[in-house]
């Protein structure tokens, strides 16, 4: 712990600690703490590039102090989900989860066990790790695959590079000459703390900055010097319509595609139209995407000439049906350009950059008794290793309510009968709300770790109360992009009768007649055998006397640049050894909608869709600048800034009679929520926003009041994985008035 | 005398917003009640061709500040150091007895009111704790983008010119704001 005193306040301890929750960050926090009470925060001012903490990290005093935080154990008492519950004691608690834990385990075996683990803490130590490991002693249990936020721009990473490690120190950008931010909002989702801060950088010494996006993001208005709207759904169709021009003008790099790409003609015959009698021009284009064909015609041309150039492919758009697609045309996009392995240049991909959020923890991967043996999942990218998950075992994560629901008899590898949820509130940031509150009802029990009383929670038979970052420790490695640790010093003791996640495992295990492993050890020595086996943490005292550690670079990493000056004794982790334009596996699966070269496919809930005669606004779920998914919902300090509401553009709003501020309805036939409109030209007339990770909260109609964009998500996936976050259709309409 | 003086980016200004928030937590001010440091979103033009900027004003500690003159207990004064226009809490008799003429007299909204009836003034005072210890203001050790300074005004203008207005900042010579922008338009998108 760090003794530097305030200058002003000689009662004053700060403690280094940090903000670890799942945004595109882990910052810097210095805790103020005076009398066992954190009083203030500040940041890091240490040496450059400083990892300053955004609004969401400086407003925590009012997370951890919020009189809503769950004080002690809770036992359902009413219906589940009715929202009454009990106080009991940790023993009385977590007896009732042993013994739930042993009688489902005896009645229906491991698979019935489903751990929803959730992306809350992101810590190496707390949150569902330990969690993990102990029902994995305990003989396994049922997870998912599929992770929202990326799936789909996973896949395309594999299957055209064959590895996720394909992102650039964001300081290479200074070596750019034009960088195009296609779906990408680092103002508000942070994509590691000094993105946004270097993006400015870039702009001022005059590189150009172009925005693809449906809205005029936070990014497009502050960091771009031209906005492109576009509908959303056809971001791939563009991207086709780009390479159209680069090939047919031969602007495209030949050398380049020659030595490192395998494919490139067959993509050609689709691009050009030899395969199917459309050549996808920027006319053709235009009329999917409302880009006009002009606008096109001149960023492939911009992109293909200005060499070297940084095309960064936002998860957002892959966050679709079909979002793999769109990944994949992006990649390749920077592949025949020649835009690969060289400074300033980006191979989009998946874009992690540093190592360091890979952890080596036992509850990932195959050593889950329920998972073992498992054959590869059909439509994976079983052969390649890292980064995929093959595992058959596994349920697709948009899947798990009706799995819940429908079990082997649906067609799912198990029938799940309970629900152990940590560090998720997983009604409310999976799609289709309405129906993972059915699904939960089903089960014969739920057990939550939480820190206050989610929607999620409420379905809990057993609540156990955790503890905040603050009150414990743990180390958060960064993002994707930067080297650099925070090591999170406890700050203050336990609130209220609260443990963390380890100490809840560690308690347990006991009563599972498990041995507690690692548990019955001290935090801190749990940290250092984690730095230990880093390989990039050498100095752990000072780690965590300082609180972060900024690792030295020699020089920005740049991804492939060894797979590029090297190629004879580096290949690309493919099949082939070369990026794949046309990958082999793909053309293995044989899946119409999973095609060896990226295609423009549509969909059942696309804008051209016979749905969309019904509901005729597309729904954009969008990150919100004051939240990090469902965290920090109940914050005072960040609730004032900017009230949840739907944005809808001035000419839809017109249409239906609604002004700014007034409440709406947006429906469709999964749900209904009610919620002001936020009449704004920032976002494409088409199209409405809904953030995502605002709390369920339903009246006795079942109408949400809270406005969770996921009542309005459709529980369902592409094949890659892609979930369809931003693919749901909807309508808008005045709420009728109370 | 030196004048301290706030240099505010509103080019870099994505409007996160972490400025305020780092400054209500510093000076523990309650949710829905004052707003030291004051953002204000802009939203000009119709669909496709649209500008937004983000304006973030706290005290601008004027040369010659309008809220003291219209003071009528004489609560708030000039500090003769450093210029920074500061507000004594014993002295102020409270929003409801003057009708808030700080307030009012104030282009900028700097002088605040809780709530609650005949809540004090308080407004931003560069993070006087701070400043007097040697520290840089919250907001700008909080910035993100850096797009906030505090240091002598004359410091400020060789160092980031003499803009004296922005989107939405509108100079007034005769009270002689202490502050310099670098200013966005749509010109300069």
């Amino acid at each position: 712990m760090n003794e530097r005193k305030y200058p002003s306040d000689e009662d004053v301890t700060i403690v280094p600690t940090g903000c670890c929750h799942d945004c595109g960050g882990r910052c810097v926090l210095k805790a103020h703490v005076k009398a066992g009470r954190i009083i203030r925060f500040e940041t890091d001012d240490g040496q450059q590039p400083q990892i300053r903490a955004c609004l969401r990290g400086r407003a925590y005093r009012q997370r951890v102090y919020h009189p809503d935080r769950l004080k002690h154990p809770l036992r359902r008492v009413g219906a589940r989900g009715e929202g009454k519950f009990e106080r009991v004691s940790w023993d009385e608690a977590l007896d009732e989860v042993a013994y739930q834990l042993k009688r489902i385990k005896e009645t229906y075996g491991n698979s019935a066990i489903f751990l929803a683990g959730g992306s809350g803490n992101q810590g190496m130590l707390h949150g569902p790790i330990p969690v993990g490991a102990m029902l994995q002693a305990f003989g396994g249990f049922t997870r998912i695959w599929g992770v929202a936020s990326y799936e789909g721009a996973l896949f395309a990473s594999m299957a055209t590079y064959g590895t996720i490690r394909t992102g650039n120190s964001r300081e290479d950008l200074l070596d750019s000459r034009l960088v195009i931010m296609w779906g990408w909002n680092p103002a508000n989702t942070i994509w590691d703390p000094e993105t946004s801060f270097t993006l400015a950088r870039v702009k001022e010494q005059g590189t150009r900055m172009v925005a693809v996006d449906p809205r005029f993001t936070d990014t497009a208005a502050t960091l771009a010097h031209q906005w492109i709207p576009i509908r959303p759904g056809t971001d791939t169709a563009m991207l086709v319509a780009m390479a159209y021009v680069i090939i047919s003008e031969d602007l495209h790099d030949q050398a380049f595609v020659d030595r490192y790409t395998t494919g490139f003609d067959s993509y050609k015959d689709y691009v050009l139209g030899h395969e199917d009698n459309v050549p996808k021009t920027p006319q053709w284009a235009e009329s999917i995407t409302t880009v006009p064909a002009e606008t096109i015609a001149a960023l492939a041309r911009q992109y293909a000439t200005n060499k070297p150039a940084a095309l960064i492919a936002g998860w957002g758009p892959a966050r679709a049906a079909m979002g793999e697609q769109y990944s994949r045309a992006a990649n390749v996009l920077c592949a025949i350009t020649g835009n690969i392995g060289v400074n300033g240049g980006y191979a989009s991909g998946f874009m992690r950059a540093y190592s360091s959020r890979e952890t080596s923890s036992g509850s990932h991967g195959s050593r889950n008794p329920v998972e073992k043996g498992a054959p590869p999942r059909p439509y994976s990218l079983y052969k390649l290793r890292g980064g995929t998950n093959p595992n058959s075992a596994r349920i697709h994560s948009a899947k798990v309510f009706d799995a819940m629901l429908r079990g082997r008899s649906g067609g799912y590898p198990a029938d799940l009968k309970m629900a152990y949820v940590v560090a998720a509130n997983f009604i409310n940031q999976h799609p289709n709300t309405n129906l993972g509150i059915k699904a939960f009802k089903n089960l014969e029990f739920v057990v939550v770790h939480e820190q206050f009383m989610t929607p999620t929670a409420k379905l809990g038979d057993i609540v156990l109360p955790v503890n905040t970052f603050m009150e414990r420790s743990d180390i958060a490695p960064p993002w994707l992009g930067s080297p650099y640790y925070i090591y999170l010093n406890k700050a203050i003791d336990s609130l209220y009768e609260t443990k963390s996640d380890l100490e809840i495992v560690k308690l347990l295990s006991k009563k599972l007649g498990l041995p507690s492993g690692m548990a019955d050890l001290a935090e801190d020595d749990i940290l250092r055998m984690i730095a230990s086996g880093r390989g990039d943490i050498d100095d752990f005292e000072t780690l965590k006397k300082d609180g972060v550690l900024k690792i030295k670079l020699e020089e920005p990493i740049v991804s492939f640049k060894q797979q590029i000056e090297d190629p004879i004794n580096h290949p690309f982790p493919t099949l082939s050894g070369k990026i794949e334009i046309a990958c082999d596996h793909l053309a293995e699966m044989g899946h119409p909608q999973a095609p060896p070269v990226p295609k423009y496919l549509t969909h059942e809930t696309g804008y051209d869709s016979p749905l969309a005669d019904k509901y005729p606004l597309q729904l954009l779920t969008s990150h919100y600048k004051t939240r990090a998914h469902s965290t920090w919902h109940n914050v005072p300090w960040l609730r004032e800034i900017e009230p949840h509401g739907v944005w809808i553009n001035p000419r839809d709003a017109e249409d239906r009679g609604i002004g700014n501020g007034e409440l709406v309805d947006v429906f469709n036939d999964q749900g209904r929520i009610r919620i002001p409109a936020r009449v704004t030209e920032r976002i494409m007339p088409g199209v409405v926003n809904v953030s995502q990770g605002a709390w369920y909260d339903p009246d006795e109609n079942g109408v949400d009041r809270g406005g969770c964009a996921n009542v309005l998500t459709r529980d369902a996936h592409s094949v890659g994985g892609a979930h369809h976050m931003n693919s749901a259709l909807v309508q808008v309409e005045p709420a009728p008035r109370d | 005398m030196t004048q301290m003086g706030i240099y505010f980016d509103q080019t870099r200004c994505t409007g996160c917003y972490t400025c305020a928030v780092a400054c209500k937590d510093w000076h523990d001010i309650e949710a829905g009640s004052i707003n030291r440091m004051r953002i204000t979103p802009f939203e000009r033009g119709v669909f496709p061709d649209l500008f937004a900027a983000y304006l973030a004003v706290a005290c601008c500690h004027c040369q010659y500040p309008p809220c003291a003159t219209a003071c009528p207990a004489e609560a708030i004064a000039k500090r003769q150091a450093d210029g920074i226009v500061t507000v004594d809490q014993k002295k102020c008799i409270g929003n409801k007895e003057c009708h808030a003429a700080c307030l009012k007299a104030c282009p900028w909204d700097a002088p605040q009111f809780g709530p609650h009836e005949g809540a004090k003034m308080e407004k931003c005072d560069l993070c006087r704790d701070r400043f007097d210890n040697g520290r840089q203001a919250i907001c700008v050790e909080a910035c993100p983008m850096y797009a906030l300074d505090v240091a002598p005004l004359t410091e400020l203008k060789q160092k980031y010119g003499d803009r004296v207005s922005a989107a939405g900042f509108r100079y007034h010579e005769k009270y002689r704001p202490s502050v310099v922008f670098k200013t966005k338009s749509p010109a300069g998108q």
